[in-house]
């Protein structure tokens, strides 16, 4: 005896609540906002801070120079983001960790497509070509600063050896020589004077 | 004609540009942009009188701890295009300073002269200019010379050591040349020397091992396990 209204107004309710829960849903998600997989591109700001720079203009070689450290810090990021990819999946197909980390890392991987392209672009407006050659020297230049670091930083593999050994290098400053041996004592001083030198070298 | 690129939040470019680029890049997904651009942090940078160099705003250093920036390292490119006002960019890497190669080789050799007559303070001395000008190779070329010509002369160095009875500087460049070129079994074979002389023959074994996990086919290597073998055998 109720009126065919009746039903009618029943699935209307029930898909209109539906339709509005999943529209009302589907944009908060959208805005929500994913961690950052990466902390803030330090190469980037500096780069563009560079270029606002306006009185006095920063000169061109050393925005170039800023270019280049920003191909580095994204070439570690490839690199970094190829390491983990497969580490995640793994993880993310076991359930070790939530969907939002391997969110997160999609979106990083699309930024830094973006961030590639960009610096690709800004590198042929310095010079045209220059483009497909700043990653690969990129690339070089990381590898370059990996050794003159391992080089820089013998002193201190000296300090740690002399410690793991209990022996002293004959260059150890002023400290009770304990070596093995008639230690010739000329040794001292030639290995000593090397670090200033190499940075008197080095800042010429 | 629009930019093909854009240089972050709203703000006009001063360096010049070259003439009419290549058709513009794919465009990007103006979201993923915006994303990007909220993304800046404007970098406190302070420049040098010159305007060549950065450096930080607060204390006007180059490495300062305190503001935590270290711009070491671009200020040397940057000064090396300076000096080179014919260097538009950093070149491809296959383009090498042969001048630089000649140097290190002679000065290297002279090393060696030194070693041969048993001058081994002078023969460090040498080694230790070489390797100096050695990392000064400008650092866009290939990256294969510069560590060939280091891992030679840091392990002439370290025998030079060893015969001073040197033996934490000796280890010290053995373990930097593995570092340098893990391949190699020269790198190996020098610190399986320095340990023997530290009377640490189970190390130096082990040292040799690995160097052996490298280079399967080194002689040398394989001569001085045995040696070690014996000495650990009596």
């Amino acid at each position: 005896m109720a009126s065919v209204l009746v039903p009618v107004l029943y699935m209307l309710i029930v898909f209109g609540g539906l339709g509005v829960f999943s529209y009302i849903y589907r944009r908060k998600a959208a805005s929500k906002r994913l961690p950052a997989y990466f902390p803030t591109h330090a190469e980037r700001n500096a780069y563009v801070s560079l270029l606002q720079k306006s009185d006095p203009p920063a000169s061109d070689p050393l925005l170039k120079s800023a270019l280049v450290r920003r191909a580095m810090a994204d070439v570690q990021r490839v690199l970094r983001l190829r390491e983990d990819k497969p580490a995640l999946q793994a993880l993310l197909q076991k359930g070790s960790i939530g969907d939002e980390l391997w969110q997160s890392l999609l979106a990083a991987e699309k930024e830094l497509e973006a961030e590639i392209v960009e610096v690709v672009s800004e590198a042929n407006s310095f010079v045209e070509g220059w483009g497909q050659v700043i990653f690969p020297t990129a690339n070089e230049m990381i590898a370059n600063e990996k050794m003159r670091s391992m080089y820089e930083t013998s002193e201190d593999a000296k300090r740690a050896l002399e410690l793991k050994y209990g022996m002293k290098a004959s260059s150890s400053p002023s400290l009770p020589q304990i070596t093995v041996g008639p230690a010739p004592s000329t040794p001292a001083k030639d290995t000593d004077p090397e670090s200033p030198s190499k940075k008197a070298k080095k800042r010429k | 004609m629009s930019h093909g690129h854009t240089h972050g939040p709203g703000e006009n470019h001063n360096h010049s540009h070259g003439p009419p680029q290549q058709p513009a890049p794919p465009p990007v997904d103006p979201i993923l942009q915006a994303q990007i651009d909220a993304d800046f942090i404007p970098a406190n940078l302070g420049l040098s009188p010159d305007n060549n160099f950065a450096l930080c705003s607060a204390h006007s250093l180059e490495k300062c701890t305190d503001c935590g920036v270290d711009y070491t390292n671009m200020n040397r490119l940057s000064k090396l295009l300076v000096q080179n006002p014919t260097l538009l960019c950093p070149p491809p890497s296959n383009v090498v300073s042969q001048k630089l190669s000649q140097i290190v080789t002679t000065t290297k050799d002279e090393g060696n002269t030194l070693f041969k007559m048993g001058k081994h303070a002078d023969a460090i001395k040498k080694y230790n200019m070489a390797a100096g000008i050695a990392v000064q190779r400008p650092p866009w070329e290939s990256n294969n010379f510069m560590r060939e010509e280091l891992s030679t002369v840091v392990s002439n160095r370290s025998a030079a050591h060893l015969e001073s009875k040197d033996y934490i500087s000796a280890l010290a460049d053995a373990e930097m040349v593995i570092q340098l070129r893990r391949n190699w079994g020269k790198g190996h074979f020098r610190k399986a020397k320095t340990l023997v002389a530290m009377e640490r023959l189970q190390d130096a074994a082990d040292a040799l091992r690995l160097g052996l996990a490298f280079e399967p086919s080194n002689v040398e290597l394989t001569g001085f396990l045995a040696e070690i073998q014996e000495k650990q055998g009596n």
